[in-house]
């Protein structure tokens, strides 16, 4: 074969892969981001998509790959947004001589010092992407250890089961928020060190693209991860958990495993979220809102299909983000009816779960059975075994 | 010949139901060893507690003289003792070439190698070079693209095998390999098994369709409520008038159980 053949070959591999629609939709969203600068609704959907994009595609890793009926999905994001609520802040307050203890996220003095942290983090580029990173990983080590925990029952459970006792443990992290005040201040909210304070009055727009960047990669990641053999074995144990264990498959190590990832993953999605509202509070994370939503993107879209599960993501998010910015505006009309607008978002959630269930049960995007190999490489083997036969 | 699978006294009960008593069965290497007997009799109990699906209650599992009692089923997998099942499970969300694939060991499957292709695709290539000359084996080559829940029921049970055989297995146990297949399947499947066979596997196979299944058999284990109640060739086994009792003269009352 020649060099142009093979470099032709690869093109067309680079072409047909899936990344490359979603750069290319990625792409004009963000020139349409770019176009209406400063509008606020429009960049409010852009963070909730790229932030759900990310829990939504973790959550997909463990239930549409692996099989676990993850519905405390919230507890990885709420260990991502402590975390990051929790610790860089402190510990720059400590390089500063400013109290780091528990009186750092006490009400009377954190809205002191973080406006000095902020200020320190203004003055230096390196100082702020440090931070940003530092966050990110710290966030990725917590949700990493949640996961392992909450992995732990996993072992012994299984569907029904599994599924009640990770819901019960979804909101165990939100309460232990809410009434241990030295953590992340408790019912007040504390402030969050801003890394993007740097960029004045451009900050949100480069907020959304951090965070379209992590989703991007998320997405990169998580289609290699379900396209290896690793994912196989995922899927394997999803199918018929006997059945793999009896192939040589070690069942209780891989449900670890996607525990660990997805929710190191949605952690970092946490994180980011809290560096974006720049203040974290327990009680802003229910389980309405980062399981249930999650489950009901993935769902539309299609378990086991990340493609799916952007699609699903980016029409609900619209959908979502609108009604609960305009509730009151465009539908204060029911108030006259004694109809609170505050439960359409539940209305619309309920309404998009049973009407996939009801009529595509595989969602938008329904998973597609191929062979883990690339299609490429398959064609070969296939092709040369022909030809050997031939002869 | 050397032994390739001992169970010594090998008792399974369920609260007190024995659903396997004192089983002490010997598989020689390189031969058809047939389980036979009546529903309830404990032949899948007993292979169960072979191969680390259940933990025996006593006694002990020998695989080539290593004691295998209570391991793990993917640790046992690794000693090179596989098993197929009763009712076929596929991998449904899979291709049927991914299915045999599965029994093959790939660095990618640490999710730290998989995100980089270069990390496994190489072995992965040589796995299914290996998997399609597997498939080809049990007749399956046409069918490697499919998902796997497109298969039929004959086609299932060879899956199986295949899945058994890509693991690189001495000894395989099938459970009912023929069982709800008709007549020429039947057949077609059990000449797959005597083929590999002769390549010098070992196969332990539960099976209630003796009829068809005898003329493959090299020796014979019959078993009722738990015990093994005969055991030699086949033509002596299925004269035996205790097998021939279980069989036809108390009928009733073991399919009832």
């Amino acid at each position: 074969m020649t060099t142009e053949t093979g470099i032709k070959s690869s093109l067309k591999e680079f072409i047909t892969r899936k990344e490359v629609p979603v750069i290319v939709i990625v792409l004009a969203l963000l020139t349409y981001l770019f176009a209406s600068r400063g509008v606020p609704i429009i960049l409010t959907i852009f963070i909730d998509f790229a932030v759900f994009a990310i829990i939504t595609m973790s959550l997909n890793l463990e239930t549409g790959y692996a099989g676990v009926p993850q519905f405390g999905r919230v507890a990885a994001v709420i260990a991502g947004a402590f975390a990051v609520g929790a610790i860089p802040g402190r510990i720059l307050a400590w390089f500063m001589d400013l109290p780091y203890g528990l009186e750092y996220a006490s009400d009377a003095v954190n809205f002191r010092i973080v406006p000095e942290i902020n200020a320190l983090l203004a003055s230096s580029w390196l100082l702020s992407i440090g931070f940003l990173l530092f966050s990110l990983i710290i966030a990725a080590i917590s949700g990493a250890l949640i996961g392992w925990i909450i992995s732990r029952p996993a072992i012994r459970l299984k569907e029904a089961y599994l599924g009640i006792s990770l819901l019960a443990f979804g909101d165990f992290l939100m309460w232990v928020g809410h009434n241990w005040s030295g953590m992340v201040g408790g019912s007040v909210p504390i402030y969050v060190p801003d890394p993007f304070r740097i960029f004045a009055v451009d900050r949100f727009t480069v907020i959304v693209l951090v965070i379209f960047v992590a989703a991007f990669m998320v997405f990169i990641y998580m289609n290699r991860l379900a396209r290896s053999p690793f994912g196989r074995s995922m899927r394997m144990i999803r199918d018929n958990d006997i059945s793999a264990a009896a192939a040589g498959i070690d069942v209780v190590k891989v449900r670890t495993q996607s525990l660990v990832i997805g929710s190191a993953v949605a952690a970092i999605a946490g994180g980011l979220y809290v560096i974006y509202t720049g203040t974290c509070t327990a009680f802003g994370f229910q389980k309405l809102t980062w399981t249930f939503w999650p489950w009901a993107f993935m769902m539309l879209g299609g378990i086991g299909s990340t493609l799916g599960v952007l699609l699903g993501v980016f029409l609900l998010t619209i959908l979502r983000t609108m009604i609960v910015i305009f509730r009151h505006q465009w539908f204060g009309f029911l108030l006259n009816i004694g109809i609170d607008p505050l439960w359409l978002e539940f209305t619309l959630l309920g309404a998009v779960i049973i009407g996939v269930i009801l009529f595509m049960p595989h969602g938008l995007v329904p998973e597609k059975v191929e062979p883990m190999l690339p299609k490429s490489r398959v064609n070969k083997i296939i092709e040369s075994r022909r030809l050997a036969k031939g002869e | 010949m050397k032994n390739i699978l001992v169970t010594e006294n090998v008792t399974k009960s369920f609260e007190g139901l024995v659903a396997v008593n004192n089983a002490s069965i010997t598989v020689k290497e390189n031969t058809f060893t047939m389980l036979i007997g009546p529903n309830g009799s404990g032949k899948t109990t007993l292979v169960n507690c072979c191969t680390g699906i259940l933990r025996p209650t006593s006694g002990r599992v020998l695989f080539n003289e290593k004691d295998i009692t209570g391991w793990k089923p993917h640790k046992i997998y690794e000693v090179g003792f596989v098993r197929s099942f009763q009712i076929p499970l596929p991998f449904i969300g899979l291709t049927v070439l991914d299915n045999v694939l599965g029994a093959m060991r790939n660095p990618g499957e640490s999710p730290l190698k998989a995100p980089s292709r270069k990390a496994w695709v190489g072995q992965d290539e040589e796995n299914m070079e290996k998997a399609m000359d597997i498939l080809a084996k049990v007749g399956l080559e046409k069918s490697w693209h499919l998902p796997s829940s497109s298969l039929g029921a004959a086609q299932l049970k060879l899956l199986e095998v295949a899945k058994g055989l890509s693991s690189g297995a001495k000894l395989i146990a099938l459970d009912e390999p023929i069982g709800g297949v008709d007549p020429a399947s039947a057949h077609e499947i059990l000449s797959h098994v005597a083929n590999l066979k002769k390549e010098g596997l070992t196969f332990l196979v539960i099976e209630h369709r003796i009829d068809i299944a005898a003329p493959f058999a090299d020796y014979v284990y019959a078993m009722d409520v738990g015990n093994i109640i005969s055991e030699g060739p086949p033509r002596q086994v299925l004269t035996d008038p205790k097998v021939i009792e279980v069989y036809l003269g108390k009928g009733v009352e073991a399919c009832s159980e």
